[in-house]
């Protein structure tokens, strides 16, 4: 049991002092079992802070450290960091959360929010004087890395990574490289052609030795984890199953295009209205004049936000790359053929930083832009057999405006992949808008909860190319930083099985969602044992085995009920 | 003067510029085993990020994301930091060689000696203006930057400094030493990564705003400073005369989307920072109303939009509308003459304090740094990214690359994305070069 715990209780600069009242907490931990020293800290993870706790555990010879702030997902590898230079084993670091967890939640009631904190720096105290030194486990790492999804975003990733001299695996569902791109003219703002950009990416790709790419192929299972993940693959019209071992996977999925519902703004029922993407294709392949079903086009309706900004529904989020996209692809149409007008029915043009100047030319092109409000949209119908748009413009103090449209164009926006099996297959974890998500937007932006597992481009959410791009080669530089050492070091918290009491039910090794429990014979009788490099230290097997016989390191059950002792003590 | 003096020629990447972008691609280099030289003209690392109070759309504490990532970068054995320098400039020498001169400006103070005890500041005679409190309070000519600042360690503003030798005599540990002279570097390096940000637009350029003639009406960065952690007031308060504000304006696009003083482009970030500080603002003061006059409402990122509309619900007045001028009545209020789209006619409004949602503006710190190679700008004077969509960080100069705001307004993790590509070039140009 350790004697010499010290403890930290930050303010985090007002954000838990301006509800926790930290001097408090201190007062009523600092008498508690173990505890050396107690101070209270204006920002726990500032650089000065750090320095004073590295001193506080050599002059004090402290065997425990606490500090009362954020989110372990924060800082908890901070602190770890600050005992380790200190040499002070980092397991010996428990992170107790009073923000999260108390002052943000219970900003109306700060006597409560006070008492709170106490019963859980209390509880983070009771688990420290169990807390033991131990070793990180130390793994191969395979410099190698499969790219999931061989659009921009994936090829230029697998570029780099074949740069830094890595084994690469690119694995593409469709039986071309490119992605959407590939299909796409002119580009915002080189107007490079998408063709001429992917072949470009392509003819570099195609002469590295180290890149290996698989087309109309999936990846059908996945074993394994960060250092070395076992893929196995599929291609269509191959009976053989190809297995890779890669050290790290990068996810490269893309999105798929919003499909308007039958009847949204005449989708399917009127003949001519058509989605962004068919409209692209259209003024790619269009020569001379612009034709749609064998009638010349002038007046062209961009109906902007379909499927993005919506009230109600799913897709609550701002597509990003439509405004500028639209514009440019009208602006294209208008060069291209002759007699264009273009009215844009707007929800707010968005185009940001310099795409703003795409916005000015179209203004002084001679584009009408129209604005309406979410509960106001735009009516599309047919009168006398003409179609109509019909709105109630903002910008001239709903004004009811009409357009007899030629062409009216839905500006679809970005949607998650519906076939999305392989983020299932890794477990991705999704955010509200049912994009693959990151850890921590600014933080961590490349990397997910499986370790090893890095996204990028759209299947993280919308993004146009330069963005795209930007996450791709950031995604590169963090899987290769998995595997450019060749080894890991991986957290050491493993579920342990205490022999004497287990006898093989089978319970732990159906709970457990990594596969890392399965059966061995040990003299008379059968017992579970755990592969090191799969267990998480989730704990899922730990409360379904009826004898007691898993304990998980670092959360063992004397730990966790010392916890509830702390927490239940009043 | 020590001149011409090379330190360590075995330096692989020279990283211009200490903020988010240029610490972060600093740390993606050295943790895969490169040998960094940071530079940083400010007397600490950090950048604009480091001041600011909570980052949207999540409302994290800045300073909680900012200190720990500028803790490691400051301790990194492979990162070598030198705060208040220039780098004068950089000659390509070779195929994947480049020599720089930096030059490293006197603090007056022997920064590993300092303890941050503060007595020299109140020691000190001299006040002046605080430029990181963005001249909402003042500072002594001794004093340190502020209270995360990595050094944290004080310096004497030499130029306002009476040289009376207040300070020399309370410091405890003798770390004053106004014999410091300008040192000049010579350090060769095989890739350079420009990070050298953004500046903010000056009001001053818009003198029907009022601002600088006006005491509430502030900028964006000083209601910023109001409402950090470390904040000069404890509370938020109108310049004036400290009274605490109940009807806030935030004047939008101030600066940007405007040729009229040069600067066309949307700076991208001012809708995302005037909704967040509004929202801020409302936790702050509950009773107080705050109006936001926009052109659009740009929240284009991932949980932007419904930050956006988290901001309505909280009832954040949105008025689409430009503002022709601002007068100001006698009892320090405003009245701000606007164009009410909705209505379609020109309206006023009476307000208790004035935000001016100030843009971004390129920072030409790196323009003059290459002589015998040309670094391209784009029309607005960011750097030019000569393969925007293939490869976004590749400036004209081969092995030279862009991380940031440098090329362009970005918000903080499209910096954070676009500072990972550029280190992802840089260690691909370093070990193809190898």
């Amino acid at each position: 049991m350790k004697k010499k715990i010290g403890v930290y209780i930050c303010h985090c600069g007002g954000n838990i002092s301006d509800y926790v009242d930290v001097e408090k907490v201190r007062q009523a931990i600092e008498n508690e079992g173990g505890v050396l020293l107690s101070k209270t800290t204006m920002f726990a993870c500032s650089d000065s802070n750090q320095k004073d706790m590295v001193d506080d555990i050599k002059n004090y010879d402290l065997d425990g450290v606490i500090v009362a702030s954020c989110s372990p997902k924060l800082h908890l590898t901070t602190f770890r960091n600050v005992s380790e230079r200190a040499g002070l084993n980092k397991y010996n670091y428990v992170h107790a959360n009073i923000r999260e967890q108390v002052s943000w939640a219970h900003s109306d009631d700060k006597v409560g929010a006070t008492e709170k904190a106490i019963h859980i720096v209390k509880a983070a105290i009771a688990k420290d004087r169990f807390a033991e030194s131990l070793e990180s486990n130390v793994i191969e790492a395979r410099k190698a890395v499969a790219v999931i999804g061989g659009g921009i975003a994936g090829m230029k990733a697998a570029l780099t990574l074949s740069d830094m001299d890595c084994q690469v695996y690119i694995i593409e569902r469709e039986p071309y490289l490119g992605g959407r791109i590939a299909q796409w003219g002119p580009l915002f703002t080189t107007n490079e052609t998408g063709k001429d950009l992917v072949n470009r990416l392509y003819d570099k790709l195609a002469s590295r030795e180290n890149v290996i790419i698989f087309k109309s192929a999936e990846v059908i299972g996945n074993a394994g984890s960060i250092g070395d993940f076992k893929l196995k693959i599929k291609v269509t019209d191959q009976n053989e199953i190809i297995e890779i071992n890669v050290g790290s996977v990068l996810m490269a999925t893309g999105f798929d295009p919003y499909t308007p519902k039958d009847g949204e703004f005449g989708y399917s029922q009127l003949d001519n209205v058509i989605t962004l993407t068919e409209f692209k294709q259209m003024v790619e392949q269009g020569d001379k004049l612009l034709v749609y079903k064998g009638k010349v086009v002038k007046n062209i309706a961009y109906i902007y936000c379909v499927g993005s900004r919506e009230t109600e529904g799913e897709n609550t989020y701002c597509s990003r790359y439509c405004c500028t996209s639209t514009i440019h692809t009208a602006l294209l149409a208008k060069k291209k053929f002759a007699n264009i007008y273009n009215y844009h029915f707007t929800r707010g043009v968005r185009t940001y930083g310099k795409q703003e100047i795409l916005y000015a030319e179209s203004l002084a092109l001679g584009d009408i832009y129209l604005q309406s409000n979410e509960d106001t949209p735009p009516d599309v119908f047919q009168n006398g057999g003409k179609t109509i748009v019909k709105v109630s413009d903002i910008l001239t103090t709903g004004r009811e405006i009409e357009v007899e449209a030629d062409l009216v164009v839905l500006v679809t926006g970005m949607v998650p992949r519906e076939n999305n099996q392989v983020g299932t297959l890794f477990k991705l974890p999704k955010g509200r808008d049912k994009f693959f998500n990151e850890i921590h937007m600014k933080l961590r932006p490349v990397e997910t909860v499986i370790d090893g597992v890095t996204i990028c481009g759209t299947c993280q959410g919308p993004k146009n190319i330069l963005e795209t791009v930007n996450s791709a080669l950031s995604a590169a530089t963090k899987s290769f930083s998995y595997v450019s050492k060749g080894v890991l070091e991986t957290e050491p918290i493993v579920a342990e099985i205490d022999t004497e009491a287990c006898s093989w039910c089978d319970a732990c090794s159906e709970a457990c969602p990594f596969d890392a429990i399965s059966k061995i014979e040990n003299g008379t009788k059968s017992i579970a044992v755990i592969n090191n490099s799969v267990c998480k230290g989730c704990g899922m097997c730990t409360p379904v085995c009826p004898t007691d016989a898993i304990d998980l390191v670092t959360f063992s059950n004397k730990e966790i009920e010392s916890m509830i002792d702390a927490l239940a003590n009043d | 003067m020590m001149s011409g003096q090379q330190i360590n020629s075995s330096f692989d990447a020279l990283v211009v510029g200490g903020g988010i972008a240029g610490g972060e691609t600093a740390l993606n280099l050295a943790n895969n085993g490169f040998k960094v030289l940071l530079i940083e003209k400010e007397l600490s690392i950090g950048g604009k990020m480091i001041l600011l109070s909570k980052v949207f759309p999540t409302l994290d504490c800045a300073a909680c994301i900012t200190t720990p990532k500028v803790s490691e970068i400051s301790r990194h054995p492979d990162i070598t930091i030198f705060t208040s320098s220039e780098v004068r400039n950089i000659t390509k020498t070779g195929e994947n060689n480049f020599e720089a001169v930096v030059v490293k400006k006197p603090r007056y103070v022997a920064v590993e000696d300092c303890t941050g005890c503060q007595l020299c500041e109140k020691a000190c005679p001299v006040s002046v203006r605080d430029q990181y409190q963005f001249d909402l309070v003042g500072r002594k000519a001794a004093f340190i930057p502020f209270s995360i600042a990595s050094p944290k360690a004080a310096a004497i503003d030499i130029e306002n400094c009476v040289l009376c030798g207040a300070c020399e005599k309370v410091c405890p540990t003798n770390c004053i030493d106004f014999t410091q002279e300008t040192e000049e570097y010579l350090v060769k390096i095989n890739t350079v990564v420009l990070a050298t940000g953004f500046k903010l637009f000056d009001p001053l350029m818009i003198p029907r705003f009022g601002f600088g003639l006006y005491k509430n009406v502030i900028t964006s960065m000083q209601m910023e400073r109001e409402l950090a952690p470390t904040r000069p007031f404890n509370t938020v308060l109108r310049p004036g005369d400290g009274k605490v504000p109940d009807k806030i304006a935030y004047v939008l696009c101030t600066g940007s989307r405007d040729a009229s003083v040069g600067n066309p482009v949307c700076s991208q970030i001012c809708c995302m920072y005037s909704i967040k500080q509004a929202q801020l603002l409302m936790g702050t003061l509950p009773m107080a109303d705050v109006t936001i006059y926009y052109i659009n409402i740009r929240s284009f990122g991932k949980g932007f939009e419904e930050f956006y509309q988290q901001a309505k619900g909280m009832g954040v007045n949105f008025v689409k509308g430009k503002i022709g001028k601002i007068a100001e009545k006698e009892n320090g209020n405003l009245i701000l003459r606007y164009e009410d789209i909705n209505e379609g006619i020109v309206k006023e409004a009476e307000h208790d304090m004035v935000i001016l949602s100030v843009g971004v503006l390129p920072n030409q710190d790196a323009t003059g740094l290459f002589k015998a190679e040309e670094l391209k700008l784009d029309p607005y004077k960011f750097i030019y990214q000569s393969d925007a969509l293939e490869s976004p960080s590749k400036t004209s100069i081969d092995g030279v690359f862009v991380a940031g705001t440098a090329s362009g307004p970005m918000d903080i993790p499209d910096s954070i994305l676009s500072a990972g590509a550029a280190s992802s070039e840089a260690i691909s140009y370093l070990i193809r070069n190898k």
